[in-house]
């Protein structure tokens, strides 16, 4: 009997043992799930119950000075689908034919894609167009849905391609001033989550957080697009007709700064830029604000110009040219050996002599002759707000003590042996055109955002010479042009200065290329008013090399339309006819 | 027990013999009517969360079309569009020369940015205190 007792509490004790243990290990489980991989179980869930997007955000639009897109956005979508409802590998061909019958994607790449992923949703194409989208709606296929996006636009084509640049598939400025205005155009994006059900369409009632996207701002940029498109025809012409490897345009308006217009060549299309070939990125950069060159016989002005504010020198200023000036072991000669005899200083000017410019700067001495080059900007950025812009180079006897030589000055009174970008030129041009006073590159004139309109207002730098040394020169660079044949330049109806350079292209390891030169030429219209400053930099052409030949046409014709277009009244001469109401 | 029919005249007796199971039904009734107005409520607000969720798709559509419109505009203003249409449709040629006139008249206004990039008008009602309501109406001395 009591045997029999022990064996029926044992087994009852066996029972609830059992039920104890299995109470336990149920308990322990239910306490890893919902406790120690709470997170992950959590995140699991979220990502089946919940979804979440990004709300597209309208990328604000470039605008030329008049408000003409030069590059905007407007709706795009992209196809998004579910890995899961494409598990089925028939009913995934199926989707996929029907989407690559919409979309410019191939099918077997979209199942790849999706094949490939492990996230919960992929897009498989994007940038559809408005009737894409409406198309891949229409049919109803589950797991697919289309996220809004945006694409950019070019309304006016390649128009300063390198100048406005481009972005990448997130819509992040990637050159140009899309990277370099990328926090006032990008805008925030927004984010929406929400509670979805089982083929991830969002539930009427279900858990929803929304942040809104706040808009992009739309950038009015000082860019004429009448005036760039002539720029970019004139540069296309003088290249041609020179057979040149590239060259660059730059308008300037002197009196606030603001840069009309900038060109440069060989471009590349911004509407289809190629990523994929790493040589092609060169062609992306903006080669006005990047690249340096020696500017040659330009630099004369900026010569010139020290001389005549300190006072030492007028455009009469006697002086003898007998072909040569020898600065310590090293002889200069003119661009053309020639010896001239007597000259003034506006015959240095008008003949472009090296020795002329190399005496006008040992007149002024080394402090300041480079006193003078750095008040006209050289040397350092012009602090235009562009990315990559190039200091220049300019060895002064502080900046390089022992590797300055007295001969630096002299070639540099010419332009060689000093790298100066395009825009610091035709900044410095503008300067003398502007009564001596340097302005800051402009290139935004408003911020026309959501709260508001920001103005932008012009900067002027410094005053690097007097205004009435600025006034002589303005007028001895018009006597410089007086002398060439209109075959060459020609601005019918108005005045006009300017002065031709050509230099020989400088190679990294310190000497010149052979045969090779760049050709500019640097001109202010109309004298009395200036209205625009224009330099023309043609690189490597094959024909000639003077800049009066190569870069001087391209400066008439741009000059004269770029002044009609701006309502500049031509001089009482060429008035055929007055008419009164 | 003629006592006790005595003691519930209280009651009426039409309302002992008929009324109870019509009541009861009726309570029946309101009861199963209360339970259905939840799900009518659920229903309708889950067919206006429908239409609100319709309306936003169809407000996002006309958005879409719209920057689709203002960028068909902008290319349709292009100057490279300008010029072949000049040439092509109108045939206008580029002048040899050009013929300048003064006119005795203002120029046209300058060019202003088109409406569609400047930032919404807000109408912006100044209201002042309660005490310039009030007495706003009085003229300053």
């Amino acid at each position: 009997m009591g045997q029999r007792r022990f064996t029926e509490v044992w087994r009852v004790w066996a029972v609830v043992a059992a039920i104890v243990l299995a109470t336990v290990v149920v308990t322990l489980r239910l306490v890893q799930l919902q406790i120690v991989d709470h997170a992950q179980y959590a995140a699991d869930a979220r990502l089946i119950h919940y979804g979440q997007d990004t709300l597209a955000v309208r990328r604000g639009a470039l605008l030329d000075r008049s408000g003409y897109p030069l590059a905007a956005s407007e709706a795009a979508f992209n196809v998004m689908v579910e890995q899961r409802a494409w598990e089925d590998p028939a009913a995934a061909q199926t989707a996929a034919d029907s989407l690559a019958q919409i979309t410019d994607a191939s099918a077997a790449e979209m199942l790849a894609i999706v094949r490939d992923t492990e996230a919960f949703e992929i897009p498989v194409a994007r940038g559809l167009n408005y009737g894409q989208g409406v198309a891949v709606r229409e049919l109803g296929l589950t797991g697919v849905r289309l996220l809004e996006s945006s694409r950019r636009t070019y309304p006016e084509g390649n128009l300063a391609a390198q100048l406005l640049g481009f972005v990448g598939q997130e819509n992040s400025g990637l050159t140009g001033l899309e990277i370099d205005l990328d926090s006032i155009l990008g805008g925030n994006p927004g984010q929406v989550t929400y509670e979805r059900d089982g083929i991830g369409n969002q539930l009427a009632f279900g858990d929803r957080s929304e942040t809104p996207p706040q808009p992009g701002a739309n950038v009015v940029l000082s860019i004429d697009r009448y005036i760039q498109r002539l720029a970019e025809q004139e540069l296309d012409r003088a290249i041609g007709d020179n057979g040149a490897a590239g060259g660059t345009i730059i308008v300037v308006q002197p009196e606030t700064g603001q840069v009309l217009a900038m060109a440069s060549r060989p471009t590349f299309d911004v509407t289809k830029p190629d990523l994929s070939d790493d040589s092609k990125q060169a062609l992306f950069r903006n080669r006005a604000i990047t690249d340096t060159y020696e500017p040659g016989s330009v630099f004369k002005l900026m010569t010139t110009a020290a001389a005549l504010d300190l006072g030492l020198v007028s455009p009469g200023t006697w002086w003898y040219d007998t072909g040569v000036v020898q600065v310590s072991e090293w002889s200069i000669f003119n661009w053309d050996h020639s010896a001239n005899g007597d000259q003034t200083v506006q015959d240095i000017l008008t003949k472009s002599l090296n020795t002329g410019a190399a005496w006008l700067a040992s007149l002024c001495g080394a402090g300041s002759f480079y006193d003078y080059v750095e008040r006209f900007g050289f040397g350092v950025t012009s602090d235009s707000g562009l990315s990559g812009e190039a200091d220049g180079n300019v060895r002064t006897p502080e900046s390089d003590p022992t590797g300055w030589r007295p001969v630096d000055m002299a070639t540099n009174s010419y332009g060689e042996g000093i790298a100066v970008t395009p825009l610091q030129m035709a900044m410095a041009v503008a300067a003398i055109a502007n009564d001596g006073v340097l302005m800051k590159p402009q290139l935004v004139k408003e911020i026309v955002g959501p709260l508001g309109t920001q103005v932008v207002e012009p900067e002027a730098v410094r005053q690097v010479m007097k205004p009435e040394s600025a006034r002589t020169l303005l007028d001895m660079m018009g006597v410089v042009v007086d002398g060439v044949s209109t075959a060459y330049l020609d601005v019918p109806g108005y005045t006009y200065g300017g002065k031709t350079g050509t230099a020989n292209i400088a190679t990294v390891n310190g000497g010149y290329k052979p045969n090779a030169y760049i050709s500019s030429f640097v001109g202010v219209a109309p004298l009395d008013d200036p209205q625009i400053a224009v330099l023309v930099k043609i690189e490597g052409p094959a024909n000639v090399p003077w800049g009066t030949v190569v870069a001087g046409p391209a400066f008439s014709r741009l000059t004269e339309q770029a002044l009609a277009y701006l309502k500049v009244p031509p001089t009482q001469e060429v008035l055929v006819a007055s008419l009164q109401d | 027990m003629a006592a006790g029919r005595h003691g519930s005249r209280a009651i009426p007796e039409t309302l002992q013999a008929t009324n109870i199971p019509v009541i009861l039904i009726m309570v029946a009734l309101i009861v199963g009517v209360a339970a259905l107005l939840p799900l009518v409520q659920t229903s309708l607000a889950t067919s206006t969360g429908g239409n609100v969720s319709r309306l936003e798709d169809l407000r996002e559509d006309w958005q879409a079309r719209l920057h689709e419109q203002e960028v068909s505009v902008a290319e349709l203003g292009s100057l490279d569009r300008i010029e072949r249409e000049a040439k092509s449709r109108l045939k206008m040629v580029v002048p040899d020369s050009v013929t300048y006139l003064t006119v005795d008249a203002p120029p046209p206004a300058p060019l202003r940015l088109p409406s569609r990039f400047l930032p919404d008008k807000k109408e912006s009602v100044e209201s002042g205190s309660l005490w310039e309501d009030l007495f706003g109406w009085i003229p300053l001395p």
